[in-house]
């Protein structure tokens, strides 16, 4: 399908060939300059690859933004064990959807990144574990992998480098918890996708007792362009501690659904209304979510601050994983929370008490208001249940099955109030 | 499937088609092939556990206790392992499903754009209820967690057909289209 | 175990300083001063996956509450273990256990012996502000005998990780995911295992119950004694509970040299009654051809006097699940008369072991103190009875039942003492003098293990009727025949056999300790 929407604000670096159907073969991407930054990068040490992604302060882009080039600097060096990477394309945030299309749209982009890490961090097998759901996807990149190998990118003595890498695709099961990055060497190891507790991390331990470095597909996919441009060419973009370019998924209530590309300093309410459009004909915009349902319910007047980490989380959110959910006023909020607590309730791996059982008592207390049969009494409770979930557990799905609560009761109270008053609620149909 | 028989790739078509045999045996033929493709890909048999499961699934079209158990045997686990893990993800099916899976994504992005409705009205055409077979065994209506497609909204999965942006007034031509 | 080249960390916990070795964790540094540390999922025994969030604490310096049972001490580290933050914590873990919980302690065997209750107790988290219908899932059997109510599940996972990481079996597994999780084993299967008893022990809460003890006593109805399985040879450390004279169960105790935190089902199952039905419950004299009860002072009188009389050298049958208190006293007597050979028989069975603590076993010979025996000069032997059975000298049995004697067995001996707690045929029909002896949870005493390990036991019930160990009685007669002390207690019997004794040589009760300590030819053959 054609790529729905591009916009002139846009800095599209990752995503410049969206849309473009040749550009997702081999040689289409070889003649849009692809595989330079593998072939320079063979002729780099491994150091100092890795001391030029941690220069460019690439952030991890899966939600964590911890930097990219110093957990590649974790891995050991000279080790008798072998090192893996893995690729996390579990994207299962809600609200987000970009690492599919940097999948779908230039596989090898993908691909590249995650060859000049894995030589970078002198991992001999790459896993890309991508969710089960992404049939489409799987088939897309499969085809590149294929490609990949035929043509001497993938496998023994890669373009004549002496190096040795193996890919293998990894399918998830339904699981957003294997997003995890320990869930997520769990699953690949053939275990129930369960978290686990760090220390010991991934880098000492990870996929098969071995070191591994996790990454994100859209991490990995910037990497062949600060590998060929430089750390500075990447720092044109964005703040001091946020630099270079970002996918934000934008959907929910908007003219112009889909991702788009900004430098990290852009505005987000521009983002917003300018280029996603605002909400449709007729309707008010009554909250937006920047960064996946992790993260807090931001109001339409908190929204004029840079979409960087630093400036999201001082406008009161975060920047997560870029999955920007717009809602108009024709959203019943406690609806919506109730519809995010469910997800988190039925994606909870089940091992931690507070976030087992937490996940699913708020469910449960939300569908209750949403019913028309809460308790004024229920507003406290579900703030202390909140707390009691946040900040003891092993991962934080436990916190974040909280933040919608906390954050929408902070800013949304009537809503609360009008369910619990008589039923009624405030959404404008 | 030219992709299916390259040594690196350990999936083909992800589970649930619609052409399946409960029956199959476990496995033979171009299937042993590609079982053993997936052992060389992983250090140990354990971690050849997922994309095996996918392979019984894809063949039989669900995990029954005995195809649970066969895995167990090929890859050095106890069945009651293979079940934990299998009960663990949402994409194995434990309990048989119709010839075509719907999957309607749950999430918040799709909910905002009207994926009840969609649910709504494909439950009334097939004449299902959530999560069980049709009476003539050819549909089974789901929700799902976010699909990972909320800028595309409502997300539907038949099999492994992705359909994108569809409405309720969408749906009677998706369902007409499956045959 | 401390090793010299180990580093000491110094940290504080609830004001109190203390030097641990590196790489010890904040809950086993907390028990070390006796703050105990509530916990589900933790047990020493097994892996530590830190999932209950039970025993969560303040570290000083730290943004959120930390798991004691999983972080390490560093070097100035200020742990608060009962301070509000660490207590709403506890609470909260608490609470949303009770969430789903169905409080049916009225019926629940786990109650009075439930760390649910104790923890809701201790935090004063005794309900719920849940108002919502709770999820019922059921119960199953996972065992023939043991049933999982999985509403009481805490899903602390001792259960599954017994299986895995010490039965080596990992045939119980964590079902489906989040608040449907439940734990069990194949579909629609049941699995047997010659160790699965164990996981009712761990369990922490009463999801996993004995069949077999569902709906007996209440865990505070039960007198507890440590004593040691008389099962088999392994010599599990055991504590038995008891109610109005019998044997209702045991559970292991930790011995880190024999039996780690675990037994075997056969053990378990073995001591359930021991000793039950029909006793001689007087001693009792021959009086022609009738047996006729007497007192004490009568029976040892005339076991006296018969001895006297040189009867002629002492044959015995003895047995290996008696103490080495009491086949000492038997082999005294016999030296008085003339040793001349004593035998015992072994029952026998398949040897099964705990393959993740391989020195545990449910070893072939199913009795407790074969070494013992052995040790004081008896042998093994296949059949005793017919080696015994023309003697015609001064023949003892002890505890021996002599279910399979021959007609007429011991018609022959001059004199025959039969020492054992219940009536045979040819005891009837032969014996001069019968002395009602204690099973091994009637008195205390000592057994010898496989290893050469010399273990204790306590006395768990009252002797029936007028028994007395015939260590006691025995030595009676000894004295009388000025060829022996008396020995008025257990203790004064072993010091006595370890007096006589190269390889018991300097023990005592006293210095036996909790673990026991190894006969002489044993603890050289240890590295």
């Amino acid at each position: 399908m054609a790529y729905p929407h591009e916009h002139p604000r846009e800095t599209r670096v990752l995503s410049k060939y969206f849309g473009d159907k040749d550009a997702i073969g081999i040689d289409g991407w070889i003649e849009r300059g692809g595989y330079k930054a593998l072939d320079k990068a063979f002729g780099m040490s491994r150091d100092e690859i890795i001391e030029v992604v941690k220069d460019s302060g690439l952030r991890g882009r899966g939600g964590a933004g911890f930097p990219a080039g110093l957990k590649w600097s974790f891995m050991p060096k000279n080790g008798d064990r072998p090192n893996y990477l893995a690729c996390n394309a579990d994207e299962s945030e809600p609200g987000t959807f970009k690492d599919r299309e940097i999948m779908r749209w230039t596989p090898h982009q993908l691909i590249e990144g995650i060859i000049i890490c894995s030589y970078a961090i002198n991992a001999e097998h790459a896993y890309i574990y991508i969710r089960g759901e992404f049939v489409d996807v799987v088939r897309v990149l499969n085809g590149a992998v294929v490609e990949a190998y035929e043509r001497g990118y993938l496998g023994k003595n890669i373009r004549g480098s002496g190096y040795d890498l193996d890919l293998t695709v990894h399918l998830g099961a339904g699981a957003y918890i294997a997003g995890e990055e320990t869930g997520l060497l769990n699953s690949l190891e053939g275990r129930r996708a369960e978290p686990r507790v760090k220390p010991p991390f991934p880098a000492q331990r990870g996929a098969f007792g071995m070191p591994t470095t996790v990454n994100n597909v859209e991490t990995l996919a910037a990497v062949p362009g600060i590998v060929e441009n430089g750390a500075d060419w990447y720092r044109q973009w964005g703040t001091e501690k946020s630099p270079g370019t970002k996918l934000f998924s934008c959907c929910g209530h908007l003219r112009r659904p889909g991702n788009y590309e900004v430098p990290l300093d852009f505005n987000l309410k521009e983002l917003v209304f300018e280029i996603c459009g605002g909400p449709p004909e007729g309707r008010e915009m009554l909250a937006v979510i920047p960064g996946g349902s992790s993260v807090p319910i931001m109001t339409v007047d908190e929204l004029d601050c840079d979409v960087s980490y630093e400036g999201i989380e001082a406008a009161g959110s975060l920047l997560g994983s870029g999955g920007l959910i717009a809602m108009d006023d024709s959203t019943c909020m406690v609806h919506a929370v109730r519809k995010m607590v469910d997800f988190y309730a039925h994606e909870s791996c089940g091992q931690c008490t507070n976030c087992r059982e937490g996940s699913s008592w708020l469910a449960k207390i939300l569908r209750r208001i949403e019913r028309g049969q809460g308790r004024e009494e229920d507003i406290p409770l579900l703030l202390d249940i909140s707390a009691n979930m946040a900040g003891k557990t092993i991962c934080p799905l436990s916190d974040s099955a909280a933040v919608p609560v906390v954050s929408s009761i902070e800013k949304f109270m009537d809503e609360y109030m009008a369910h619990i008053r008589d039923g009624s609620c405030t959404a404008v149909r | 499937m030219s992709d299916a028989m390259h040594p690196a790739i350990v999936s083909a078509q992800p589970s649930q088609r619609a052409e399946t045999n409960p029956d199959a045996p476990l496995f033979e033929g171009e299937y042993h092939d590609r079982f053993e493709k997936i052992l060389s890909r992983y250090p140990n048999k354990r971690a050849a556990l997922l994309p095996a499961l996918n392979l019984a699934q894809e063949l039989r079209g669900w995990l029954s206790p005995e195809t649970m158990a066969r895995i167990a045997e090929l890859l050095d686990l106890t069945p009651a392992y293979v079940r934990s893990v299998a009960s663990f993800y949402t994409m194995f099916a434990t309990r048989p499903v119709g010839k075509y899976l719907i999957q309607v994504c749950a999430g918040i992005g799709c909910d905002l754009c009207g994926a009840e409705d969609v649910v709504e009205r494909l439950l009334e055409l097939t004449e299902t209820r959530l999560g069980e077979a049709s009476a003539d065994g050819k549909y089974t209506v789901m929700e799902v967690e976010c699909l990972g497609g909320c800028g595309f909204a409502t997300m539907v999965q038949v099999n492994d057909q992705v359909y994108e942006d569809i409405k309720a007034e969408d749906v009677e031509g998706l369902l007409k289209g499956l045959d | 175990m401390d090793s010299e080249s180990t580093p000491q960390i110094n940290i504080t916990i609830d004001g109190v300083e203390l030097s641990v070795p590196k790489g010890t964790t904040i809950l086993d540094a907390a028990e070390r001063i006796g703050v105990v540390i509530p916990r589900y999922c933790y047990h020493p025994g097994l892996s530590r996956p830190a999932v209950c969030r039970m025993c969560l604490v303040e570290v000083e310096g730290a943004p959120k509450p930390q798991p004691s049972c999983v972080q390490e001490v560093q070097d100035g580290m200020v742990v608060r273990t009962g301070n509000p933050e660490a207590r709403k914590a506890r609470r909260a873990a608490i609470e949303f256990l009770l969430v789903n919980h169905p409080l049916d302690c009225p019926i629940c065997d786990a109650a009075g012996q439930c760390e649910l209750q104790d923890y809701a107790f201790e935090t004063g988290q005794l309900s719920t502000r849940n108002v919502e219908p709770k999820v019922v899932l059921g119960r199953d059997h996972v065992t023939p005998d043991i049933v999982y109510f999985a509403d009481r599940c805490v899903l602390c996972t001792r259960c599954v990780r017994f299986m895995d990481e010490i039965a080596e079996d990992p045939v119980l597994q964590v079902i489906n995911r989040g608040y449907k999780s439940f734990i069990d084993t194949m579909t629609d299967e049941v699995f047997e295992h010659p160790f699965s008893m164990n996981i009712v022990d761990v369990c922490p809460v009463g999801a996993l119950v004995n069949e077999n003890f569902l709906f007996k006593p209440r865990s505070w109805d039960l007198d507890q004694t440590a004593s040691v399985c008389p099962g088999c040879s392994q010599g599990c450390n055991v504590t038995l509970g008891a109610k109005e004279d019998k044997i209702l169960r045991a559970k292991p105790r930790f011995n880190p040299h024999v039996n780690s935190y675990w037994m075997c089902d056969h053990g378990r199952s073995a001591v359930v009654n021991w000793g039950a039905g029909e006793r001689i419950e007087v001693p009792m004299v021959r009086d022609g051809d009738r047996l006729a009860p007497v007192d004490w002072s009568r029976a040892l009188q005339a076991l006296t006097d018969a001895m006297r009389g040189k009867p002629g050298t002492a044959r015995a049958i003895v047995s290996a699940g008696a103490s080495n208190e009491s086949l000492f006293a038997v082999r005294q007597l016999m030296n008085a008369a003339g040793f001349e050979g004593g035998e015992f028989r072994v029952s026998t069975g398949p040897e099964s072991v705990l393959k993740g603590f391989p020195k545990l076993r449910l070893r072939a010979d199913r009795v407790p103190n074969v070494r013992g025996a052995e040790l004081l000069g008896f042998q093994r032997a296949d059949d005793p009875i017919a080696n015994a059975s023309g003697h015609t000298g001064t023949l003892f049995i002890l505890e021996d039942e002599l279910d399979d004697a021959p007609e007429g067995f011991g018609g022959n001996a001059a004199l025959f003492v039969y020492i054992g707690s219940k009536m045979n045929a040819a005891a009837r029909n032969a014996a001069h003098v019968i002395l009602p002896s204690p099973t091994f949870a009637e008195a205390e005493g000592t057994f010898t293990n496989y290893e050469g390990r010399v273990q204790r036991f306590g006395q768990a019930l009252r002797a029936p009727g007028l028994t007395r160990p015939i260590w006691m009685s025995g030595s009676a007669v000894l004295a009388q025949l000025e060829a022996g002390e008396q020995l008025r207690t257990a203790g004064v019997a072993f010091a006595a056999l370890a007096a006589e004794s190269n390889e018991y040589a300097g023990m005592s009760y006293e210095n036996l300790g909790q673990h026991g300590a190894m006969v002489a030819s044993s603890a050289a053959a240890v590295p």
